[in-house]
């Protein structure tokens, strides 16, 4: 199989797309987030919970591609437990990861093997919105979910 | 000109791909590729005799308003239709939809009615008539689908009990190729005098269209799907109806008489098409139609028929493979869905071969919906297909499974 695929499809995204554990539904949550892709029908419900400014918990349910569902679960792992602060850079650090034109490489960004697998969406520029599908919604949910947090 | 050739005909198909393959192309129910004829029309026109239409008697605008002229004419014959005036150039099927539905339901002369469509449309022949119905009135209904990816046209005939303005349905489906019997639907709809719209985006490049035949008031394809240039296509109308209905849009080109308390208008088709028409894709879509006339469409229905049929069956017994639709006449597209391997996944994993294929809702999200899924992957053929194409693409699709699954 060629290169280019074998760098988008790692290990890390065929694993992450198929791994269960953060798929379901929580009994209550006090955000519910929804990632849609118009134009190819990638649909994911978040259900978060935010407690005292942190990520307490978080699920996701819905359907779409591989490098989604892989990106969905990342993100669900990554940002369990994080402030409002390591939320808001935690997202900013993926966006500039997939990012084409940033002028970083992906491994300066970051040494964490499996956010860097999705640096192969620079690559592949008609998948970076499977990449980010999830993380780009929750960017745009921010301040519902931190209301008294500033970006500043 | 001999099928098996004609891929030489599309200079496309002379380059590699960037993944360094030959360019296997099976997306053509989204947007045929275009024969040299075609580009050389166009070029040939911009450089040699480039001028606005209808409005100098100088050359070469004399000679860019003939050839336009005389494109009407091919198209009219192209079609069947009675008279070259019920022959409106737009830029497109979902154009003509939009400019049709907001000129017939321009009022609320309709209100109480209902509009008539199916659960196959594509977004273009829904999403117009619909805004038009939430604005005046109407009703919208869908005729529903089998299980067989075929029209219920028991349930057909008892919506047509409601009175009802118009029925606009797709002649093919983009999505299950389903083709309908678009003549008893029209016939049905006529009957209780309903006016009619048929979709033949998908019909005109496989089977070409009559419309005497098909037996509707209007009617419209795209140049794109057809082997011509994008931003061009047609829309047939009944010139009584062209004539009564208000013009599409306003502005040069169109109006009799001007003045600046009021202004009167031109019949159809100048009636309709205000503006500066997009000549060059007039030109196109006449070589289009020389091109596909020239290989002639028993030819082309036979051999796109001959890899549908081939594809089906290989398809067929792949694994966990499911094909939407199971009907008796199929158009040269086919949809499936695969357990545990996403359309996007399958479709980038191609394309690394240099196949080409669709994923996503074709635009059809009631369909989809229907069929309780988010997404499939289309084949879809042309002339230049070949059974090449489909054994690479076989072959890729089983590497995909070892792939991913
Ligand atoms: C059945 C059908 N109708 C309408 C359209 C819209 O055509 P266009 O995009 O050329 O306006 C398409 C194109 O995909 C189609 O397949």
């Amino acid at each position: 199989m060629n290169d280019r695929l074998k760098s988008l499809y790692q290990t890390v995204i065929l694993t992450k797309a198929k791994d269960k554990k953060f798929v379901g539904q929580l009994e209550s949550y006090t955000h519910s987030i929804t990632a849609y892709n118009p134009l190819c029908g990638d649909k994911y419900e978040l259900q978060i919970i935010v407690e005292d400014d942190v990520v307490k918990s978080l699920k996701y349910n819905g359907s779409g591609c591989s490098i989604s569902k892989a990106s969905t679960t990342v993100l669900c792992e990554k940002l369990e437990g994080c402030n409002a602060q390591q939320v808001l850079s935690g997202i900013a650090e993926f966006m500039e990861i997939v990012d084409s034109d940033a002028s970083r490489n992906a491994e300066e960004i970051t040494k964490n093997e499996e956010l860097l697998a999705f640096a192969a969406a620079r690559e592949f520029p008609e998948r970076k919105s499977c990449a980010d599908l999830s993380w780009k919604e929750l960017q745009k949910q921010f301040n519902q979910l931190f209301p008294y947090h500033s970006k500043e | 000109m001999n099928i098996k050739s004609i891929k030489s005909e599309f200079p496309i198909f002379r380059q590699k791909t960037p993944a360094g393959t030959d360019l296997i192309y099976l997306d053509s129910a989204s947007s045929t590729q275009k024969p040299q004829s075609v580009i050389d029309s166009i070029t040939e026109f911009y450089s040699s005799h480039y001028a606005n239409t209808g409005r100098a008697s100088y050359w070469p605008a004399t000679e860019s308003t003939r050839q336009v002229e005389q494109v009407r004419k091919n198209v009219q014959q192209f079609i069947g239709a009675k008279s070259e005036t019920e022959v409106v150039f737009t830029s497109g099927t979902t154009d003509s939809i939009n400019k049709l539905a907001n000129s017939i339901f321009n009022s609320d002369l309709w209100k109480g009615r209902q509009i008539i469509v199916s659960e196959m449309e594509h977004h273009a022949n829904l999403v117009p008539w619909q805004i038009e119905a939430e604005r005046h009135g109407l009703n919208l209904v869908a005729i529903p689908l089998l299980d067989s990816g075929e029209l219920d046209l028991v349930a057909y005939k008892e919506l047509l009990e409601k009175p009802t303005a118009l029925v606009a349905i797709t002649a093919i489906s983009n999505v299950l190729g389903t083709i309908n019997d678009v003549n008893k639907i029209c016939r049905l709809a006529k009957a209780v005098g309903a006016i009619t719209f048929v979709d033949a985006a998908q019909l005109a490049p496989y089977a070409g269209v009559n419309v005497e035949y098909l037996c509707c008031d209007f009617l419209s394809f795209s140049g794109h799907k057809l082997y011509g240039p994008t931003g061009i296509g047609v829309l047939y109308g009944k010139q009584d109806l062209l004539n009564q209905l208000p013009p599409f849009a306003f502005g040069g080109g169109m109006i009799t008489e001007v003045d600046i308390e009021g202004s009167s208008f031109r019949d159809s088709p100048f009636r309709h098409e205000a503006g500066t028409l997009n000549i060059a894709g007039i030109i196109g879509l006449g070589a289009a139609i020389d091109f596909v006339e020239e290989v002639g469409f028993e030819t082309i229905q036979s051999h796109e028929d001959e890899l549908t049929i081939d594809l089906l069956n290989r398809l067929a017994d792949i694994e966990g493979l499911k094909i939407l639709g199971e009907q008796d006449r199929r158009g040269p597209l086919i949809s499936f869905t695969i357990d545990g391997l996403h359309p996007h996944d399958l479709s980038t994993y191609l394309n690394e071969s240099g196949i080409c294929v669709r994923a996503g809702h074709h635009c059809a999200q009631p369909l989809m919906k229907k069929y309780q899924i988010p997404a499939s992957t289309r084949v879809s053929f042309g002339v230049y297909n070949d059974m090449n194409d489909v054994e690479q693409f076989i072959k890729a699709l089983k590497g995909a499974y070892e792939f991913f699954l």
